[in-house]
């Protein structure tokens, strides 16, 4: 049998053997390469240079992840818990940041990655440092005056590192039984707890909402009843549909759900001008709080205010 | 009857139709039974001896849909349980399990999974960029992959959740929630063993980062001798390009896995010497045991099966001879056996394999019988090629405990009533 001599192979060059011939790609420069690769790993490969303590990152928090997570990280409506937590050998176990989760380079690869939800990949790197230091430190896990940056990374202790293995399924061996595999007089039967499957999609009157902007017809359904929209409001449906929707939709945080008129009554008597200016500056209302523009600090005022308009006329 | 009627005229439009043909089914089956003749549930007018309008008038001609849909008598549709998940652009719809008749699952019913919405990629700047531990670290366009050899191979993809709203007890009184989150497609695109030879990985590759280009940068560690193995890098889904529910240009397909390394709107492999524990293989994806320790790298969908004929959507509505139905499938090869039990796993007995059985594909199961009004605790249970047997919910909770949320591939239970309804029930 033909045998590869082992320089070749530890030269890589045995992949090439086999490889296709033909001209596919081109090569990736190095400047390509550091705009996507966001990636972070454990030992702290790929952190980039920077820093923040807990105490820096609770504005940020506060104004760009509280809305969802909680001041506390206790977490709003079904926006994941992130603080506290535990019991993970009970019976109502609650994975956390600090109860959970093996390894705070994921914590700061996420952050950076995906969040503020609406808004992913547009905090600074200091703004990383500074949220990821602040969850660490709603978790007891760092002190607010600490410092986390690309040197102090691998100083932080996760509690529930060493408890994660490598799947060991199969784990379980049924026999293909046929005649006498079960004693039926021990059988327990449960059935179904009722009201929580989705029927509402069969049944309008199941109490159960069919979608996540509950019972209110879908967007194509409702075209009939649509007003008619003004220019602004026109231009700032596309704005609203990427922007706000996430929030505005559903009414999360508080927020006035698009559409909704007797959410939207007490505001618009505010006038146009005090809703555009919180929509941009931020808001701390009763029931929830508007982070400026949405934490969509990359729109501009105008397209802010045009959206404004459209949620405006759309909810009268 | 009544009562059904009264049902009906609070509904309306497509919601109307569906529920009178599946309610006014029900109650004939309920009053009726066997030997009653069919209802007339259309309209008298377009029913023999009278000749149809739609026979007296000319359709529509070639192209008046030029991608064509489903006909406006059926009510095809995905759907999702709001309560999962805070907001639909992190969440999941389910497939109609209950309304398909094959292995391949039409484009537009695949389940859907996101963790930040839908992104419309511009496939004229899609670019797939390969680097980290390779010889050669490369960006490929759609042409460069279009280019390239292709294979196409019948696969599902399966939520690892799928199943996990039930570990605690029976929930979803409909199989499209207990199972839809399982989907399967011809897929057609380049293997990516193809592409890492091409670009070279060094010796000391051990391990691929692949990463998406939604919201939500999706990302992945994927052991390298899988990546080797079968993944797929793909373009194609049942002959036409991908939808963008399913990542349209390109994503990743890693047969047999959980659906989350299959990463969609594919932008990155980075080849490296280590996983890199992102979310999604540490707060997510991995499996929390009984004594506070969890599984990570919990790849595979073990062997699953469940009966799609009858079942809650599904009742019976006539006694005699029925057809009872099911799908297969199993992460590790392909579906070699399913028995069926209709006394809640006392006896058991062999069904047909239909169709075509395909390795890490949706398999089609059949028993033929009669009913006659009795009730049945009717279960299936799926043998694959490598030897494993479908377990029961017991010996998943023994083993697993109820807090695992993921990998829930136990024997299911529908409950038969005498009156053909049929209900989603545990038995421990």
């Amino acid at each position: 049998m033909f045998k590869f001599p082992s320089a070749l192979i530890a030269a890589g060059l045995l992949a090439c053997t086999t490889a296709i011939a033909g001209d596919f790609g081109r090569a990736a420069t190095d400047a390509e390469i550091a705009g996507w690769d966001i990636d972070i790993r454990p030992d702290g490969k790929g952190l980039p240079v920077g820093g923040a303590t807990a105490e820096e990152g609770e504005g940020p928090y506060e104004a760009k992840c509280a809305m969802c997570h909680g001041s506390f990280g206790e977490g709003v409506d079904r926006w994941p818990v992130i603080a506290g937590g535990g019991d993970l050998d009970g019976t109502d176990p609650k994975k956390t940041v600090g109860s959970y989760w093996p390894y705070a380079s994921t914590l700061w690869d996420y952050i950076n990655r995906a969040m503020p939800y609406p808004a992913p990949q547009s905090l600074t790197v200091d703004e990383v440092y500074g949220i990821t230091a602040y969850v660490l430190y709603l978790n007891d896990l760092v002190d607010y005056e600490w410092e986390l940056n690309q040197d102090t990374f691998t100083e932080v202790v996760m509690p529930n590192t060493d408890s994660f293995f490598v799947d060991t399924r199969p784990d379980v061996q049924n026999t293909r039984c046929f005649e006498n595999c079960a004693d039926p007089a021990s059988f327990k039967i449960v059935g179904v707890i009722g009201g929580v499957s989705p029927t509402g999609h069969f049944k309008e009157d199941s109490g159960v909402a069919s979608s996540h902007y509950g019972d209110q017809p879908a967007e194509e359904e409702a075209g009939a009843e649509k007003v008619a929209l003004s220019a602004d409001a026109m231009a700032g449906e596309s704005v609203h549909q990427q922007a706000c929707l996430a929030c505005h939709g559903a009414g999360i945080a508080g927020a006035p759900k698009t559409g909704d008129k007797s959410a939207w009554e007490g505001r618009v008597s505010q006038g146009l001008a005090t809703l555009v200016d919180h929509a941009i500056n931020g808001y701390q209302g009763n029931n929830g709080y508007m982070p400026p523009k949405g934490g969509r600090m990359d729109l501009s005022d105008e397209a802010v205010a045009q959206a404004v308009s459209f949620m405006v006329e759309s909810s009268q | 009857m009544k009562a059904v009627a009264e049902e009906a005229s609070a509904l309306k439009g497509q919601d109307r139709r569906e529920f009178l043909r599946k309610g006014l089914a029900v109650a004939a089956g309920v009053t009726a039974g066997a030997a009653a003749p069919a209802l007339a549930k259309g309209n008298p007018a377009d029913m023999a001896p009278n000749v149809p309008s739609w026979t007296k008038s000319l359709g529509r001609g070639v192209v008046a849909r030029p991608y064509g849909r489903p006909s406006d008598f059926t009510d095809l549709q995905r759907r999702t349980v709001p309560w999962l998940t805070a907001s639909p652009e992190s969440s999941i719809s389910f497939s109609p399990l209950q309304d398909l008749k094959g292995i391949i699952t039409p484009s537009g019913l695949h389940f859907e999974r996101y963790h930040g919405g839908i992104p419309e990629v511009n496939p004229d700047s899609y670019q797939l960029m390969i680097h980290g531990l390779v010889d050669r670290p490369l960006i490929f366009t759609m042409e460069d992959l279009l280019r390239m050899p292709s294979v196409s191979e019948i696969r599902f993809i399966e939520c690892p959740a799928n199943g996990g709203m039930e570990w605690k007890g029976a929930q979803m009184e409909a199989l499209q929630f207990t199972h839809g989150m399982i989907s399967c497609s011809e897929w057609t695109g380049v293997r990516l063993s193809t592409l890492l030879d091409y670009v070279g990985v060094k010796p000391e590759g051990k391990w691929i980062l692949a990463e998406g280009s939604d919201a939500s940068g999706m990302s992945r560690s994927i052991p390298m001798e899988k990546a080797l193995d079968d993944a797929m890098v793909c373009y194609a889904q049942n002959g036409e390009p991908l939808r963008p529910e399913q990542g349209y240009p390109v994503r990743l397909m890693v047969p047999g896995w959980e659906g989350n390394v299959s990463i969609k709107w594919l932008r990155r492999i980075e080849v490296g010497d280590q996983p890199w524990y992102h979310r999604e293989e540490t707060s997510k994806y991995t499996d929390l045991m009984p004594d506070g320790r969890s599984r990570k790298f919990t790849f595979v969908q073990e062997a699953n099966s469940v009966v799609t004929n009858p079942c809650p959507e599904n009742p019976i509505r006539h006694k005699g001879f029925i057809e009872i139905e099911g799908l297969a499938w199993s992460g590790r090869g392909t579906i070699k056996a399913v028995d069926l039990s209709f006394d809640g796993g006392v006896t058991w007995k062999q069904a047909e394999i239909k169709g075509v059985a395909l390795p890490k594909a949706l398999t089609r199961f059949s028993f033929k019988t009669e009913w006659n009004g009795e009730e049945w605790m009717l279960q299936s249970r799926a043998v694959d090629d490598t030897g494993y047997v479908q377990p029961t919910l017991a010996q998943l909770r023994e083993a697993r405990g109820v807090n695992s949320i993921y990998h829930k591939n136990s024997i299911h239970t529908w409950n038969v009533h005498a009156n053909g309804e049929v209900h989603n029930v545990q038995i421990s």
